[in-house]
């Protein structure tokens, strides 16, 4: 139901409990009530030096999404898409697959077990639980946060990393799950409103950014809202906070010490001083100050302790344990001992960089101390680097680049926010032994990145452009000059770029393609599917969303004949299959693994039972939103053939 | 087929437009107007769906008619939309069409991007939601969509089909739509056919909308209704009873002038010797008929207040 909805800006904030506050700064607050009640709440607002945070407490939901890595619907859709996590929760506490709510494109373990599966660079900088996706959230009214309650609507249990972005300008870890793989799965099929224990913070945010890890989830999560929820900031105690904040960072004494403006005083003979102190007093002084037994660091009556320690392991061996190390620990070993910073210098340990799971910790700094170590750099991951605030300067990421990029053989740059065209440029002409480039998510719109550079390069094997706009011209000339291509991404790729072109381009030039992802593309029909016949190495294909035609004819059949070692097949609203097609994809497909349906209406039921009996490797099979099956019959398939069944479809229609 | 080919123009113009649902800048939030007074609507709804005795009240719908109603900060929008019946001989619920076309409508009006302006831009990115549904919704339906600029006190209007919308001044009709028909009871329509019935199906787009924008005063009366109205109260009888309302803005006073208008429409509709506008529309069709049509009524009555 509608209803008229006045004021907009002040629609998704909540005033909570106001609160009268016995300090010399507050002003009259109005309507007071009972204020016996209030003092003792109000005396927990006020710190110990004595300013106070905040008049009261409010909630407020999710203004705008200022970035995000994947989203299942197309742009300017508001079905599936990233903006539908704003404002108040339109479908909670109802359960189930609805459009009006956040969905991201990928679920569960399948995409890790498809042929185009990415092995991460340098997996050992990588937390246990590391994240698959994340979504930025900006809110109105800075507030020092105390609740985030994320609606989930379907599938609950994706997040496992809450950040804040502080008014220092620095990204906060509120929330970490480190049970993320010891919990149970959560099955109860009910919405749920997820209010995980933050961590205690005295800085005021309005930024959140939630991460995502899909591998516990039977199908894909839906997100209805995201409610802030803490004490309202008073920016007029900014600068009183600030000061508090660098006070903080200085330490007590050292504080005491800039109060009394100390000044040590250097006597004359300061030298002999000192080390007539460390000859004779240093050993009194520590063994008064602590309880361990020292050693006599004297030479002449000490008798050595002899055990062979990591010092004196020869470098090949201290080099081959701290490959293990992830960047952080490697820096900090490194700051041990000058042998161990020798080590931890050596090029070697540099050759695979992964930024992605420091990506609060990027900066231009870091990058110009990376490319000094980094001599012979061949993989290189960027992701999600530069989110929202600019520490990493497209400059010096140019000119990393230009130093090390003639070695680099892999590079990722998924969602990476400091990139402009010159800095695709310098790619394009430096990297030429580039193997794999992604470029996901690179695609917002003004000022839009000139890739054209990019058809410099010729080794390509893999080609990632999820959800980037690209032209049709420039792809079609990468596509004729990489011949090894094997694996390409082109899902969301705009209205522009017409994949029954690309699908003929790819026939011709690209005959070992081994995946091919056209996810909500365009454009793509029969004559696509028949051009692609010619590329027999096929093993995974996405034609979900895109192969919209009705009349398909014997294209698939044609294509499903000649690419017989297919093992993903993914034919999500294709809205003209019939049941010829899928007693094709029965009879030809031998060794498909996963299957997707999704939304595919007027097909008989023994044709399902048909696949799930002649493909014998299936693992995985969406049949959600298609007729003429019941519940109960998904049951016992997915029992007798042992096959992951995916069916679930929208409750009836109410609102 | 015809249909994915404007669809994908409608996107192409947006993405060049610089249209993103993505937010750019969360701190360009409209302002309200000055002091000055800015007009808005007061509406109400009424309506019979044409099994009205044996159907159970959906909100939001009457039979296979939908309807909205919301506001901005600053514009008010209305919509009717009638969904074509003769889908359910191919096992199709005509009524889902015009009511996933309505709420998308009214989701898209609190959209960052909307543009009070051009109303017809809600029907056709409403169009194009349809196709990204998981569930296919198939069908057709008309559609009449006004929108109420209050910086400039203009109403825009988009209509295609037989729905409409009058517009009454000062005891006389002032605005009113055209019914837009292909041949005798088929109008134009927006619609999704089954994969398969491409072309053997009317589909007109959002393109072929008749847009008229007017200027409206205080006290203006604004009808906007299915042709279950249209096609069985003659425009004077209308115009009677809406020329009652002009100027009031107690919501009682008005819902109780839709309830009327609707139970009018409705005892017409039954009435197998009245002369309806109907009737007299298939005579000239050469066709023989006489009485009322009996199909689902949906009235939205709103005033301009100040």
């Amino acid at each position: 139901m509608s209803s008229s909805t006045e004021d907009e800006t002040q629609e998704n904030v909540d005033v909570h409990v106001p609160i009268k506050i016995n300090t010399q700064q507050s002003t009259a607050m109005g309507n007071a009530s009972d204020s016996d009640d209030y003092n003792d709440v109000a005396g927990a607002l006020v710190d110990v030096e004595g300013f106070c945070y905040a008049d009261y407490r409010i909630e407020q939901y999710a203004h705008s999404v200022l970035d995000f890595s994947s989203q299942y619907g197309i742009d300017l859709s508001i079905s599936y898409t990233a903006p539908n996590i704003t404002g108040r929760p339109s479908k909670y506490p109802d359960y189930g697959d609805f459009p009006q709510t956040f969905a991201m494109r990928t679920y569960g373990i399948w995409w890790d077990k498809a042929p185009s599966h990415l092995k991460e660079i340098h997996p050992q900088s990588l937390p246990a639980v590391h994240s698959e996706d994340f979504i930025v959230l900006y809110f109105e009214d800075y507030v020092i946060p105390e609740e985030i309650a994320i609606f989930e609507t379907f599938n609950p249990g994706a997040i496992v990393r809450i950040w804040a972005y502080t008014i220092t300008k620095a990204w906060v870890c509120l929330w970490d799950d480190a049970e993320f793989y010891k919990r149970p799965a959560y099955t109860a099929n009910k919405a749920r409103r997820f209010s995980p224990p933050l961590k205690k913070i005295h800085l005021p945010t309005k930024t959140i950014r939630l991460e995502f890890n899909h591998q516990r989830l039977h199908y894909y999560t839906e997100i209805d809202a995201v409610l802030l929820g803490g004490r309202k900031f008073n920016m007029s105690n900014l600068q009183n906070l600030l000061d508090f904040q660098e006070r903080q960072r200085k330490g007590s004494i050292l504080c005491k010490l800039q109060n009394m403006k100390f000044r040590p005083v250097c006597q004359d003979n300061y030298q002999t001083r000192l080390q007539h102190f460390l000859d004779h007093d240093l050993n009194k002084f520590m063994s008064a100050v602590s309880d361990v037994q020292i050693k006599q660091i004297n030479n002449n009556d000490s008798t050595r302790v002899s055990h062979v320690g990591l010092k004196d392991m020869p470098f090949d061996i201290v080099l081959k344990i701290f490959s293990y190390l992830d960047l952080i620990s490697l820096f900090r070993v490194g700051q041990v001992s000058r042998f161990f910073y020798d080590v931890s210098n050596h090029p070697l340990l540099y050759s695979e960089l992964n930024l992605k799971p420091y990506w609060h910790l990027a900066s231009t700094e870091l990058l110009s101390t990376l490319a000094k170590r980094a001599t012979v750099l061949k993989k290189l991951d960027m992701s999600w680097c530069g989110c929202t605030i600019q520490t990493v300067s497209p400059t010096e990421f140019k000119k990393f680049i230009q130093q090390r990029g003639d070695t680099l053989t892999h590079l990722r740059l998924n969602s990476s926010k400091f990139l402009n065209s010159s800095c695709i440029e310098t790619l394009g002409i430096v990297c030429d032994n580039l193997k794999e480039l992604s470029l996901r998510n690179c695609s917002l719109s003004p000022p839009l990145l000139n890739f054209s550079c990019l058809a410099n390069l010729k080794n390509l094997e893999r080609l990632d452009l999820f959800q980037t706009v690209i032209e049709q011209d420039l792809l079609l000339t990468m596509l004729e000059s990489n011949p090894k291509l094997k694996h390409l991404n082109l899902a969301f790729c705009n209205v522009a770029v017409n994949m029954d072109d690309v699908a003929l381009h790819v026939s011709e030039y690209n005959k070992n393609l081994v995946s091919l992802d056209m996810w909500k593309a365009h454009f793509l029909s029969a004559q696509g599917v028949l051009a692609l016949s010619k590329c027999h190495d096929l093993e995974e294909v996405d034609f979900g969303w895109c192969l919209r035609e009705a009349t398909l004819g014997d294209s698939l059949k044609e294509f499903l004949m000649k690419c017989p070692k297919l093992k993903k097949l993914f034919l999500a609203a294709v809205r003209g299959l019939t049941d010829r097609d899928l007693e094709d994809i029965a009879n030809l497909c031998p060794n498909l693994e996963q299957l997707d349906l999704m939304g595919v209406l007027g097909i008989s039921k023994e044709r399902y039972q048909d696949i799930l009996q002649k493909c014998k490797k299936l693992e995985l099979m969406d049949l959600s939103f298609c007729d003429n099956i019941m519940d109960y019959e998904v049951a016992m398939w997915s029992h007798n053939f042992k096959v992951n069944i995916k069916c679930c479809h929208v409750p009836n229609e109410i609102r | 087929m015809h249909s994915l080919s404007w669809t994908s123009r409608v996107i192409s113009r947006a993405l060049r437009n610089g249209f993103s649902t993505l937010l750019e800048s969360a701190t360009n939030v409209a302002t309200t107007g000055p002091a000055k007074s800015r007009p808005h609507f007061v509406s109400v709804v009424c309506g019979f769906p044409k099994d009205f005795l044996t159907s159970k009240y959906k909100p939001g719908k009457y039979g296979e008619d939908s309807w909205f109603k919301t506001s901005t900060s600053n514009s008010d929008v209305l919509g009717v939309a009638d969904g074509v019946g003769g889908w359910r001989s191919y096992g199709i619920d005509p009524g889902e069409f015009s009511s996933f076309l309505m709420k998308t409508c009214e989701r898209l009006v609190h959209c960052v991007n909307f543009n009070p302006q051009k109303p017809v831009n809600l029907l056709a990115y409403s169009y194009c939601e349809l196709l990204e549904q998981k569930k296919p919704i198939l069908g057709s339906s008309t559609a009449c969509v006004l929108v109420l600029n209050r910086e400039n006190s203009t109403v825009y209007t988009a209509n295609i089909g037989d729905s409409g919308f009058i517009v009454v001044r000062k005891g006389e009709i002032i605005h009113k739509s055209e019914e837009q028909q292909h041949y005798f009871n088929t109008p134009f329509q927006l619609s999704l056919p089954p994969p398969g019935h491409d072309h053997n199906v009317l589909s007109d787009s959002p393109d072929a909308a008749d847009t008229l924008t007017f200027p409206v005063k205080e006290g203006d009366v604004i009808l906007v209704a299915t042709d279950g109205v249209f096609d069985n109260v003659p425009e004077t009888l209308l115009l009677d009873v809406l020329k009652e309302v002009e100027g009031v803005t107690d919501p009682v006073k008005l819902q109780m002038t839709a309830n009327s208008l609707a139970l009018m429409a409705r005892s017409l509709s039954f009435d197998s010797e009245f002369m309806s506008p109907f009737a007299i529309n298939a005579r000239r069709n050469n066709i023989n008929a006489t009485g009322g049509k009996p199909d689902d009524i949906t009235v939205v009555l709103a005033t301009v207040a100040m």
